[in-house]
């Protein structure tokens, strides 16, 4: 176990190598040029050239780079361009609120889309699936926005059982009210495509020789289908929703904008906005870094769920 | 779990609330509720260039002058300084005496002790604005125009560090509250830049203490200070403990709704309001939702809504009305126009529209009098704008209201004049140069929905009298940097009132300009010379009468098509008094009190 996880550390070094290029790539070919944002409405070329030396974006590329990958080892990300504020504690700083969301939202909607995910395989092909599957078809098809807008407006606004958006500074108990909405939204959004996906995890393994045997033996289909199937079923699952964590991260900004939630997603949202390459770079590495890590976890996860998984 | 609620504190525990020493019990305070459509950036003056962080520094720090609350257009009137500047006859000197009394709020950087604002303070922080290091985005307003500052400049370029301590001949304190500005040249109008809302007075202490951090430190003598704050979430201002006596005044005016401003605030001692609140809410659905509820108590950042509010003669629809919400509807003083790069070239190609031979303004003309504003009104601006006719808007001296542009709408005329100068339509219904060549205009704008529907209007424009456009998308700070190079050939542009002076937008148009304001690179003698001249006059019908030569000079080269200056709609709760929307001044809520017996019949949602 202890090689693999060593192997597989070492094979991270030219992941994010190959990260850490592109996003210089890119960002030199089509981020821009940051200094005539910052200077301000009336800016003069020695304005400009003084703005672009203190960035740094007027040395030669193989300079930036090196201040790139000196960052990348340090840790020290530099400053925002934007604000001044230190990049590393920009980013942990956000990560509270984005987790106090994503967190109980991955749980719920897992907890949840297994469940009906396990009904509708008990009752495939009788009403009950079809109209599970209907409903989750048509869920699919429409927009994170229309969601977000339709239940701010109806919870918030014509129930007012929420508040629109905010956050309380305080952290704690105080957050619940502000919480419940975002959560609820991201619940309803990941709940037909997850519910599908694990319909189909639960059909391919109640195909399996292995429950005809339990059935045979006569297991009650309780203990054929929550435990059994269920223990199968949890590899796929697990992977579905630790590949999804580091993205949802930064890819949750709609519903950080709409309420206001000072997490990751709207920052970066904010970073493009501003051309804050000190931001965006950072950020990218670090859901770069954090899915690597989680692919590492989630293969060890697999052994301890299933000892017959081999790690090599 | 219980590590993410832990860490959905730590924000908290980084940035700690200071204290509050007001002895108002919270359930008593009167709090305002507000919120920005865009994160802040910092609340140090000399570093930001933002509107929504100049709203908050302009409640924490304190410029020389200020303008009149209600009074329009915008007149000046002293803040901290005793009296207007004293202005040479020569109009390069300006002397200001500024109160004693005055100290600057709490901070451990001044060791427990109340530092009083002294003359040096102010020409600390305007030696900021222009220290390379902070590369400041106002800079503009101070450099090349103090004596011996530019000097200043150049050696902190060479050296890299800029000496705060050296002796500048244009800047001086002779005692500590008194202030001297010696100017390069003639200015009558440079009181403006003394009360431009970010060139408040800081500390020179405070600066040193939280270097790097000063954006999150702002310390000054005005009546709010900082409570809490959560970058780009959460600002909470309260009342600053050490703030001067300063009761509501105002100049006498003719606007009726003053006078119920007036009879509520007369007399009060100010800030009326305890705490502000402010939320930064980047959706209009989120803004709208939480003001119909009553969670935010003003709003006007509802452009695109404003069809859900208002009637199409812009009165507040009967609904609203009923429940006592409040409108104020002015005009911003800004202006969005059409510019035209006039120079010959564009890098190293001829420019089809460039130049001053007759074909080519003739050109210029055709497609300004083709572009169709009242549609750029009705459906972009979902008639939320005015018709621009005149450079200097509304609320900015040096506006005429009268003025009436010779650049009309009018496709058939437009047709004619390119006909005449030998624009003729090929096969396929598009028109060639004189010669013969092929004729493409090209069309900036940013991969935005907004700008999608500008692209659309632009090119049935085009269509309507022959001429083949492409539209050129790039992000917004490749456009700047295209622009500043004079790479455009056309482009929308907007300009809003950094303070309520003319100058402020002709100079838009002075060719020395062009590579810094003027997007057009529009280089006329005869323009720049009346410019010239104005600079040297103070506000009044002389420099009024340069400034409307100057535009019909802009006219006749056709270097702008002006199209239009957008409303502002405040929405206000039944219990909020004292607002009226000025033009250049974002701190209403200085001006403000919240009637609390009023509270009761606010929107029930």
């Amino acid at each position: 176990m202890l090689s693999y996880v060593l192997r597989r550390i070492l094979q991270f070094i030219p992941t994010v190598i190959g990260i850490m290029l592109l996003v210089f790539f890119l960002f030199n070919w089509v981020g821009g040029d940051p200094a005539y944002l910052l200077a301000g409405k009336i800016s003069n070329p020695e304005q400009i050239e003084n703005i672009r030396r203190q960035l740094g974006v007027d040395q030669p590329y193989y300079v930036q780079w090196g201040i790139f990958v000196r960052q990348v080892f340090t840790g020290d990300m530099g400053v925002s361009w934007a604000t001044g504020e230190k990049v590393s504690y920009l980013v942990w700083s956000r990560l509270g609120p984005s987790l106090t969301i994503l967190v109980p939202m991955l749980v719920l909607s897992t907890g949840i889309a297994l469940g009906l995910g396990l009904l509708v395989a008990y009752f495939r092909g009788l009403a009950t699936d079809r109209w599970i599957m209907v409903a989750c078809t048509v869920g699919q098809s429409i927009s994170i926005l229309v969601y977000i807008i339709v239940l701010q407006y109806v919870f918030s606004y014509e129930l007012a059982w929420f508040p629109v958006q905010g956050w309380a500074q305080e952290g704690g108990l105080l957050l619940i009210p502000f919480c419940i909405l975002p959560v609820m939204v991201g619940v309803v959004v990941s709940l037909a495509p997850d519910t599908r996906l694990y319909r189909a995890f639960f059909m391919d393994e109640i195909q399996r020789d292995y429950v005809r045997t339990a059935r045979a033996k006569g297991l009650t289909e309780w203990r054929v289908m929550g435990v059994h199937v269920m223990r199968n079923v949890f590899i796929p699952v697990l992977t579905h929703v630790m590949i999804q964590l580091p993205g949802l991260l930064a890819g949750s900004f709609l519903i950080e904008r709409f309420f206001s939630i000072p997490g990751i997603g709207r920052e970066v949202l904010l970073a493009v906005e501003r051309s804050d390459f000190p931001v965006i770079k950072a950020v990218t590495l670090y859901v770069a870094v954090a899915t690597i890590l989680v692919n590492l976890l989630t293969d060890i996860l697999y052994r301890w769920i299933d000892p017959r998984v081999q790690l090599k | 779990m219980v590590m993410v609620w832990a860490l959905s504190g730590l924000e908290l525990k980084a940035q700690p609330p200071v204290p509050s020493s007001a002895p108002t019990a919270p359930s008593a305070l009167k709090v305002l509720h507000l919120t920005f459509q865009a994160a802040e950036t910092g609340f140090d003056p000399a570093k930001v260039s933002d509107y929504y962080s100049a709203v908050v520094i302009s409640g924490i720090f304190d410029p020389l002058l200020t303008y009149d609350y209600l009074a329009r257009p915008a007149h000046l009137i002293p803040n901290v300084s005793e009296a207007l500047p004293t202005i040479s006859a020569d109009g390069k000197t300006y002397t200001l005496k500024i109160k004693q009394g005055i100290v600057f709020g709490q901070d451990p950087a001044f060791a427990g002790r109340a530092r009083p604002l002294r003359a040096q303070d102010y020409l600390y922080s305007i030696k900021r604005f222009v220290d390379p290091k902070n590369r400041s985005p106002y800079a503009f307003l101070f450099l090349g125009k103090i004596v011996g500052l530019d000097a200043l400049v150049s050696k902190a370029q060479k050296t890299g560090q800029f000496d705060y301590d050296a002796a500048v001949e244009g800047l001086q304190a002779p005692d500590p509250f008194t202030l001297s500005i010696k100017l390069t040249e003639t200015d009558f109008n440079f009181s403006h830049v003394l009360a431009f809302p970010l060139v408040g007075a800081v500390a020179r202490e405070v600066i040193e203490r939280y270097g790097a951090d000063s954006s999150a430190h702002p310390v000054g003598t005005g009546p709010y200070r900082l409570r809490q704050y959560l970058r780009s979430s959460k600002i909470s201002l309260e009342k600053n403990p050490l703030f001067r006596t300063l009761r509501w005044e105002a100049l006498p005016s003719t606007d009726i709704p003053d006078e119920a401003i007036r009879k509520s605030m007369q007399g009060k001692l100010l800030p009326a309001i305890d705490r502000i609140e402010i939320s930064i809410m980047d959706e209009a659905q989120s803004r709208w939702l939480a003001f119909l509820r009553a969670e935010t108590d003003m709003e006007y950042q509802l452009e695109e809504l404003a069809p859900k509010f208002l009637t199409p003669t812009g009165e507040l629809k009967s609904p609203f009305r009923e429940q006592g919400i409040q409108l104020d509807r002015s005009v911003d003083p800004e202006i969005s126009y059409l510019f035209f790069n006039t120079a010959e070239t564009i890098g190293n190609q001829p420019n089809p529209i460039g130049g001053f031979t007759l074909p080519k303004i003739a050109l210029r003309r055709a497609i300004a009098m083709a572009y169709d504003v009242q549609d750029q009104i009705a459906v972009i601006r979902k008639g939320q704008s005015v018709r621009a006719f005149y450079p200097i808007p509304p609320g900015v001296a040096g506006h005429q209201s009268q003025y009436r542009s010779s650049l009309s709408y009018n496709p058939a005329l437009a047709n004619a004049l390119l006909d005449h100068f030998g624009y003729r339509r090929g096969a396929d219904g598009y028109r060639s140069h004189p010669d013969g060549s092929a004729l493409i205009l090209e069309y900036a704008s940013t991969p935005v929905e907004r700008d999608r529907q500008f692209d659309e209007l632009m090119k049935r424009s085009m269509d309507r009298i022959g001429l083949r456009l492409s539209i050129r998308k790039q992000r917004f700070s490749e456009l700047l940097k295209l622009s500043s190079q004079c790479r455009l050939m056309m482009k929308q542009a907007a300009w809003i009132a950094d303070y309520p002076d003319g100058d402020n937008f002709m100079q838009l148009l002075y060719g020395p300009h062009t590579g810094q304001s003027n997007a057009a690179c529009y280089r006329s003698a005869s323009f720049d010379r009346l410019y010239e001249q104005s600079r040297r006059l103070p506000d009044g019908a002389q420099r009024d009468l340069l400034y409307l030569q100057m535009t019909r000079q802009m006219e006749a080269d056709t270097a702008w098509l002006l199209t239009d200056s957008r409303y502002r709609n405040v929405l206000l709760q039944p219990y909020v008094v004292g607002f009226k929307k000025h033009p250049v001044l974002t701190n209403e809520w200085i001006h403000m009190d919240i009637d609390r017996t009023r509270m009761k019949k606010a929107p029930a949602s």
